[in-house]
């Protein structure tokens, strides 16, 4: 797959637009950034890429896949994962649990063998275990496997997160947020995972109120105010712009 | 041995009320606000029931096709039901259950009215009720632990999550619909042929409190749970006299104390002091001790 | 004859409305779905039947200090069930076991006080006049009955909308963190809410206690239901909206006791409610909060 792309979209809520003809690209292998004062509207295109929300106009598509208008599931079947503004684990499970969770739609068995207990369900079962296992090693989490999931730091639950999201392998992964109240020793450590990912392939769209640490990582950074897109270029680019300066500082 | 007999009844009763009390729980597992296993419940036996005394069919077919009635009755109603939410959907299973009993009470050509239908043979022992509680604890465990249990279990806690992990809610409530109706709909066949009657009203509100009642009260996380629950409830008020002339009083009183100050129920909570002992003040996360699935 | 049915059911869709108000206050309040406020609805009518009864007081005081008694029950319910639960931060279907159980409780003693009989008024409680009017029946007890709710519903908008006290109520039912900011003390509005609710009930119960001459441990279920069609149709939490909604209801039933069969009445008052639920679980009305649970 080559990019998610957001053409003309719109969302309106009441009589509130909340995002007014927004188009945008995610190209795979990138970080692409979202950046804007609260209240632009950056959150509300996450939910409606990733179906939660329909939008009252426009066309998203990852690839040759239709995304407009599609359940949420479906096009997180499609392989659009993303994580949350609010840390959203399965607070009484342990960490190994909720990354297997992530697998979900690599299942191949069907509900009647699950229904009737059958091997493939139990071999499938200790499959996604051994990758969860897996992502844990490369997260540097292993020791946390059987910890309760809430019991963790803040730091520490961001990264469960970011493993279930990437646990079945998404083409693209929206973040939003994904450093908020984090130090900057915890959000590089993020960072890097991110670069790493997007070495993988993996087009990642990264919304962050840390306007440092997207100049950082993003080679195309877009720019929203109140629903509209007012900016798009290269971390330089963006940071001269006297429209992105206005909307930050005020005029 | 005598003495072991008499106690056969209570036994039957806790089987009985632990079948519909495991009909709530795979519901709640699923988070599902449904608290329509009575309805189910009432459809499983008066099929079973109608089957066996009109149309003379053996007794083991006739729980077979209550139990299939309410299975496609659980579907059916899954998809209106499916579309609401929290409160909204209680209320419309609590409307559901009062409208079998009206049926019941109505098409009384058919289920006999108010006075229900009586004479049934007593054919399921309580052996068959053991085994009937213990196949489906044994299930519910088992399932629990695969796919179903997972998506279960994120459906319940965030359902945003859930379908932003490709769970799809719809097919899994659907399924535990399916799922808490033919449990409720088998324990209701199996109860119209332990106890020579059956009529509307006892597949009512009362059947409903008793069946959250008893999963609220034995613990929401496993199969123990509802179990236990019931085994409280029946038996806490034959302890002593004045205690079961005041049934509803002190279910009502039980069930108050335990949402307000033990509300992962009896079993969860012991397991809860238990680990908290183990684990001690080492200070480092909570262990979980078994993986869920 | 239409027109006849038509006013029975107006009668009775007052009384509906009378009971489905405090039932809707404390949902738009509090969040909660109160399944024991049957229970209060009940115990005014057995407190009512047992001033006229035992302590050979008139109705209009038995009517007072059923309400009154009412009330204090409801403050009860929301001291013994519901506070504790509020503190250690119940979910939904806490509330809805605590009310459940709080009903199994007053039904009970209800048993346990009637020796689950069904009893009446005796005879004489309510004078009987009976006059013509364009054609229609309409006796002393239809005006009485209609001019209580009036007054008691009339009772309820002043003070909702025109005392302080009904501030602080609606505030809360708005927001109850912001109410905390602007000094206002929720608990009282708590209390407060359950008390007008079970007063209302109380009176319902009296009311329809006395119309009916039945009064029993179990008159409160078939009144809940109506209570869940009336707030899901008018709108939870909403004020006209179960007035409204407790109108049309009572007439409905009214006409489709008369044209069709009574039992399946009931039947077809849960259909009724599945459908609204299905079609618009918000309602027709505007409540103080109105809160969309829909997929």
């Amino acid at each position: 797959m080559s990019a998610l792309t957001l053409r003309a979209v719109s969302k309106s809520f009441g009589g509130v637009l909340a995002v007014s003809d927004l188009s945008l690209d995610i190209p795979a292998g990138r970080i692409t950034g979202l950046i804007g004062p609260n209240g632009a509207g950056k959150t509300t295109v996450v939910n409606v890429i990733t179906g939660i929300v329909k939008p009252t106009a426009g066309r998203i598509a990852a690839g040759e896949h239709e995304l407009t208008g599609a359940s949420p599931e479906a096009i997180a079947r499609s392989g659009v994962a993303r994580t949350f503004q609010n840390i959203r684990l399965l607070h009484d499970q342990s960490v190994l649990d909720n990354v297997v969770v992530g697998f979900h739609r690599h299942e191949t068995t069907s509900l009647l063998a699950n229904l009737c207990g059958l091997p493939s369900v139990w071999r499938e079962r200790d499959a996604f275990r051994a990758r969860a296992r897996a992502l844990l090693d490369r997260f540097e989490m292993t020791r946390f496997a059987m910890a309760r999931a809430d019991s963790l730091s803040y730091g520490h639950q961001r990264r469960v997160e970011m493993m279930r999201a990437i646990a079945a392998a998404p083409e693209f992964l929206l973040l939003d947020e994904p450093v908020a109240g984090m130090n900057q020793v915890e959000a590089d450590g993020l960072g890097a995972i991110f670069r790493a990912l997007a070495a993988d392939g993996i087009g990642i769209l990264l919304i962050e109120h840390n306007v440092s640490f997207v100049m950082d990582l993003c080679e195309t950074i877009h720019v929203m105010n109140t629903g509209r897109l007012i900016a798009h270029g290269t971390a330089d680019e963006v940071a001269r712009d006297p429209a992105v300066i206005e909307a930050y500082l005020g005029s | 041995m005598d003495l072991l007999l008499s106690y056969l009844p209570y036994v039957d009763a806790i089987c009985i009320g632990s079948g519909y009390a495991l009909s709530q729980f795979i519901a709640l597992r699923a988070g599902l606000f449904s608290l329509g296993s009575a309805g189910f419940a009432s459809l499983g036996a008066y099929t079973a029931a109608i089957a066996l005394m009109r149309y003379a069919v053996p007794a083991a077919w006739a729980v077979l096709l209550g139990t299939v009635v309410a299975t496609v009755a659980g579907v059916l109603m899954s998809v209106p039901l499916a579309r609401l939410r929290g409160h909204f959907q209680a209320i419309a299973t609590v409307a559901f259950v009062e409208i079998i009993v009206s049926l019941a009470l109505h098409f009384d050509h058919f289920t006999g009215g108010p006075a229900g239908i009586n004479g049934l043979p007593k054919l399921v022992g309580t052996w068959e009720l053991v085994l009937f509680v213990a196949a489906v604890a044994a299930f519910f465990a088992v399932i629990e632990r695969t796919g179903i249990g997972r998506a279960f279990g994120a459906i319940r806690q965030d359902d945003i999550v859930a379908r932003s992990l490709g769970i799809s809610v719809a097919r899994y409530h659907r399924l535990a619909f399916a799922l808490s109706a033919g449990i409720a709909g088998l324990c209701g066949g199996l109860a119209a042929f332990n106890s020579y009657t059956i009529e509307p009203q006892q597949f009512g509100f009362g059947l409903l409190t008793l069946a959250i009642g008893a999963v609220l009260l034995g613990g929401r996380s496993s199969v123990a749970g509802p179990i236990v629950g019931t085994a409280i409830f029946v038996l806490l008020p034959e302890l002593a006299r004045p205690l079961s002339d005041n049934r509803f009083l002190l279910q009502g009183a039980l069930l108050i104390l335990v949402i307000t100050f033990l509300p992962q129920g009896i079993v969860d909570g012991l397991r809860r002091r238990r680990a908290a002992a183990g684990s001690g003040r080492k200070g480092g996360p909570e262990i979980v001790r078994t993986p869920a699935a | 004859m239409l027109a006849q049915q038509i006013l029975n059911g107006v009668v009775v869709g007052a009384v509906y409305a009378l009971f489905a108000l405090g039932f809707t206050l404390v949902y738009g309040v509090q969040k909660i779905l109160n399944l024991a406020h049957g229970g209060l609805f009940m115990w005014g009518a057995l407190i009512g039947l047992g001033v006229v009864t035992r302590l050979d007081l008139p109705l209009y005081a038995a009517l007072l200090i059923a309400m009154l008694a009412a009330g204090g029950l409801g403050i009860v319910l929301e001291l013994l069930a519901f506070r504790q639960l509020r503190r250690r931060k119940g979910d939904d279907l806490s509330t809805l076991v605590a009310a459940i159980g709080a009903n199994l409780i007053l039904v009970n003693m209800a048993q346990q006080a009637t020796n689950s009989q069904i009893l009446g008024f005796p005879f004489g409680t309510f004078p009987i006049h009976i006059w013509r009017v364009a054609g229609l029946v309409v006796s002393l007890q239809t005006l009485v009955i209609l001019g209580c709710v009036a007054v008691l519903v009339t009772l309820l908008v002043f003070y909702l909308f025109r005392t302080r006290f009904g501030a602080e109520v609606r505030a809360v039912a708005v927001s109850e963190r912001t109410s905390v900011l602007l000094g206002i003390a929720p608990q009282s509005v708590f209390l407060q809410t359950f008390f007008i609710a079970g007063a209302m009930a109380g009176a319902a119960g009296v009311i329809l206690g006395v119309a009916f001459n039945s009064v029993s441990f179990d008159m409160g279920e078939p009144m809940m239901l109506r209570a869940f069609v009336i707030v899901v149709l008018g709108g939870f939490g909403s004020v006209p909206g179960a007035v409204a909604a407790g109108l049309v209801l009572g007439i409905v039933q009214a006409l489709a006791v008369a044209f069709l069969s009574s039992d399946l009445a009931d039947t077809m008052m849960f259909g009724v409610l599945i459908l609204l639920l299905l079609v618009k679980p918000t309602g027709l009305f505007q409540g103080f909060e109105t809160e969309m649970r829909r997929a």
